[in-house]
């Protein structure tokens, strides 16, 4: 899709990109952070839906099926996930090479996001060891997100 | 220790255990949660008794 315009970048991310880092985890889909070519029609993500179409992928619910996984395309909408995607880093995945969200962006995502499972994600990018508590924070404070952060720290990690 | 603590114990370290597989063994394994998972929530639901009335 980037080679031939359709989209400008991509980076995984959610939690197959957790995955990197911790122990598996269940999950339905797979989120992928895309920057789309043409910006400026309507439909966002058309372009991706007419060129999985043609490539035999079809649509199921909001997702498009991609081999084994219903595939989420997010245009990435804000600061904090354009900066994630564009500093994703590159991961092999069985001899393809992939953009995933790195561990700090996927932290301070999830603390945005703010739901249950979300916060479970960024405990255990923290047990991994992927992150630490002061890159969270350091981060989340240049996203406007220090309040969120203190909240989590407060309820999660303080004793 | 009792045995269910051990056990438990047992089951947190296997867990824990799985995050030093490479990156697509994880996937794989979770695709294959996924699939045992959507089997699950395609199986009709047991009716539940409601809560006793008072």
């Amino acid at each position: 899709m980037q080679r031939v315009g359709v989209i400008r970048d991509y980076a995984l991310f959610g939690a197959t990109a957790q995955m990197r880092y911790t122990e598996p985890v269940a999950t339905l889909d797979a989120d992928v952070l895309v920057a789309v070519a043409s910006a400026d029609r309507i439909d966002v993500l058309g372009g991706i839906y007419e060129f999985c179409a043609a490539k035999g992928y079809r649509p199921e619910g909001e997702a498009i099926r991609v081999g084994a996984w219903p595939t989420q395309f997010l245009p990435a909408f804000s600061p904090l996930t354009q900066e994630a995607m564009e500093q994703a880093e590159i991961a092999d995945f069985e001899g393809v090479a992939l953009r995933v969200v790195r561990a700090d962006h996927l932290a301070v995502i999830a603390l945005s996001v703010g739901r249950a499972k979300d916060l479970t994600r960024i405990l255990a990018l923290l047990e991994s060891g992927s992150v630490s508590r002061d890159a969270i924070k350091s981060l989340a404070a240049r996203h406007d997100l220090a309040d969120a952060w203190q909240r989590f720290e407060n309820r999660f990690l303080n004793d | 220790m009792t045995d269910l603590e051990q056990m438990l114990k047992r089951q947190a370290q296997w867990q824990k255990s799985r995050q030093f597989l490479t990156w697509p063994e994880k996937i794989r394994l979770a695709e294959r949660v996924r699939e045992s998972v959507k089997q699950l929530r395609a199986q009709p639901r047991p009716i539940m008794a409601g809560p006793p009335e008072r």
